[in-house]
């Protein structure tokens, strides 16, 4: 890449730094906060040293028994992640080995349900579940988000199955096994990596999403996403800094997540792209 | 594969995007022409009080045998759809919104007549505001990273991730503390002599929504963009210095031209994404000054409590994403049918 100038590294490297900044910035801040009484976390002027407290942590987790919506989100999550992936690795490899137009149809609907604003399917899910008594349920909210995330899961397993070279399964069909037997024995123990980085994304639509979970649930079954929808009108001291822990607890598991996986989450996202 | 085991196969997730999502999405359309309402009738009262009989003639729902309120539901054609888009003048012109939401004081700043229109406009500004500066911020960090040492990278990565998978309505809270009445923003801001309350006015609460919207999705287009650049023909660019190309001669005839499927790429990825915007909204500004398509139907449907008229808004959503991706869906359409 040649030699730079001073001026020139000054410039990229304050770039980037710049943008670590203000990526991190809201998260960080939040984090500061959520350790202080509300008097000193808003406050002019800004306080940049104050008491450290756990109160707001303790407040939401004990007293607000947030632990049962984290153990809701981690109920949902599991199941929405397992689910789909079962059944989406059923279809994606079968999309990855069908050469027939039907495929390419099912590809461009399912291209399309990925595009719907969720809130459309709202007015209906309500009218549907209320009708059969399902709406308030875990089961309910399971298995709307699985079919939320089949368009994104079936695309992305599809373009992993399309790099397993065929003449693994066809070496096996051969050989005299059925398809779904040489899926399972050919095909699963060489998949793994493709299903991990779906996984992956598949459970960061699961625990993100607000409006299905906020809208479908409510008392002791709500997620953490939507127990904490309270903070948006909070206008109360208590009730604001309970949310900021909130966020704080939500957040967690996420940077875990990022750390540990960042590998599977950057080829996640560029691997639909380079293949364009 | 043969087509009878490719059914099986795709079997469970064709039945679940069938029951989940294209039949809620049929009944949308069927509800968006109907209208329930309670049936009432009206009874009358008596109560003894200390000071003689008293009757009053009230209005109840009429309960049925199983002990539900009794629905009359009638068939109102297009009226929803001409109230949420404003050409239905008159308030209260088809009969029977239920008795609760009669009463919903009209949002400030939302004129009441083109609630449809109000969100769609606002949700393209939204759209179209932030894909250049997704676009060019991403393509910047992109190269940048492409240029720095090999140890920092994984590191910046990492950090830069964040703001893409951090929970979405999370994400709108924190910027909205960092940017409410004392908190850290307006401090910093104030010391310039910069004094705005941002979440008070038309102008800045939408200015927050378009600067989440780019926090948000400029680290997905850096990292799409930086794996793309690790397949820029090598051989190319050293002609092109042979050549003697200056180094933006390489950037604008070799790099960018190798990258514009990406660029394509990530915009179709930021329409659909930005369409659906929503938790901004709802965070930055509880709907008191702007809208989104999806806000609207959620709002209808939540706090009017209507979802007769909230699936008129669903119906015109959707056939606005329809409309918005047509382009992109035909170009994806020729080149599959051109042999790729």
């Amino acid at each position: 890449m040649g030699k730079r100038s001073l001026p020139m590294s000054v410039l990229l490297y304050g770039g980037l730094l710049f943008w670590l900044v203000i990526a991190s910035l809201p998260v960080v801040w939040t984090a500061i906060i959520s350790f202080r009484q509300y008097i000193d976390a808003f406050s002019s002027p800004i306080k940049w040293v104050a008491p450290f407290t756990l109160e707001n942590y303790t407040r939401l987790w004990i007293e607000k028994e947030f632990y049962r919506n984290f153990l809701n989100t981690a109920l949902v999550t599991v199941f929405t992640v397992t689910i789909s992936l079962t059944v989406g690795c059923l279809a994606g490899y079968a999309l990855s080995r069908y050469r027939g137009s039907l495929g390419f149809w099912l590809l461009l609907i399912a291209l399309m349900f990925r595009a719907i604003p969720h809130s459309s399917l709202l007015p209906s899910f309500f009218t549907i579940f209320d009708a059969l008594g399902i709406r308030n349920t875990y089961f309910t909210l399971i298995f709307v988000l699985v079919a939320i995330n089949q368009p994104f899961t079936i695309w992305m397993l599809r373009s992993f199955f399309v790099n397993i070279p065929n003449e693994l399964d066809e070496a096996a069909l051969v050989d005299g096994c059925t398809r779904f037997q040489a899926f399972r024995r050919v095909i699963i123990p060489v998949m793994w990596p493709g299903v991990v980085t779906t996984g992956l994304f598949s459970f960061l639509l699961a625990y993100n999403d607000f409006l299905l979970s906020s809208a479908l649930t409510s008392g002791d079954k709500m997620t953490m996403p939507a127990a904490i929808a309270n903070a948006i009108t909070a206008e109360t001291e208590a009730f604001l800094m309970q949310g900021v822990a909130g966020a704080v607890s939500i957040t967690i598991p996420l940077i875990i997540l990022v750390v540990v996986f960042q590998k599977q989450i950057v080829g996640g996202l560029t691997q639909g792209a380079v293949k364009g | 594969m043969k087509t009878k085991s490719f059914l099986q196969f795709v079997g469970p997730s064709v039945v679940m995007m069938l029951l989940l999502l294209a039949i809620p999405m049929a009944t949308t359309l069927y509800l968006s022409v109907r209208n329930c309402a309670l049936e009432m009738e009206v009874v009358k009262v008596e109560e003894s009080t200390p000071f003689g009989k008293k009757e009053t003639i009230t209005q109840r729902a009429k309960l049925g045998p199983d002990g539900r309120a009794v629905e009359q539901c009638e068939f109102v054609g297009l009226d929803y759809y001409r109230k949420v888009l404003g050409l239905d003048k008159s308030v209260s012109a088809s009969a029977g919104q239920p008795p609760d939401a009669g009463g919903q004081p009209a949002r400030a700043g939302d004129p009441a007549d083109n609630e449809f229109l109000g969100a769609l406009k606002f949700t393209m500004i939204y759209t179209f505001a932030t894909l250049p500066f997704v676009l060019l911020i991403g393509f910047l960090l992109a190269l940048g990273v492409n240029n720095v040492t090999n140890k920092l990278k994984g590191m910046f990565i990492t950090a830069s991730l964040l703001p893409f998978i951090i929970t979405p309505v999370v994400a709108a809270l924190s910027i909205k503390w960092l940017f409410r009445d004392n908190g850290l923003v307006p401090y910093v801001l104030s010391n310039f002599g910069i004094e705005v309350f941002w979440m008070a006015q038309a102008w800045s609460a939408r200015l927050l929504i378009i600067v989440y919207g780019i926090w948000h999705v400029v680290p997905f287009a850096f990292i799409v963009l930086y794996a793309g650049l690790q397949s820029v023909p090598q051989d190319a660019l050293e002609a092109a210095t042979i050549d003697g190309a200056t180094r933006w001669q390489k950037l604008r005839y070799v790099t960018i031209p190798h990258l514009m499927p990406l660029f394509v790429f990530i915009t179709l990825i930021h329409l659909m994404d930005a369409y659906r915007v929503f938790e901004p909204v709802i965070v930055l500004t509880q709907g008191a000054f702007t809208t989104s398509v999806q806000y609207l139907t959620y709002y209808i449907l939540l706090l009017e409590n209507n979802p007769y008229k909230a699936s008129a808004a669903a119906v015109l959503t959707l056939a606005g994403i329809v409309v918005l991706l047509i382009p992109l869906l035909v170009r994806t359409w020729r080149e599959q049918k051109g042999g790729v």
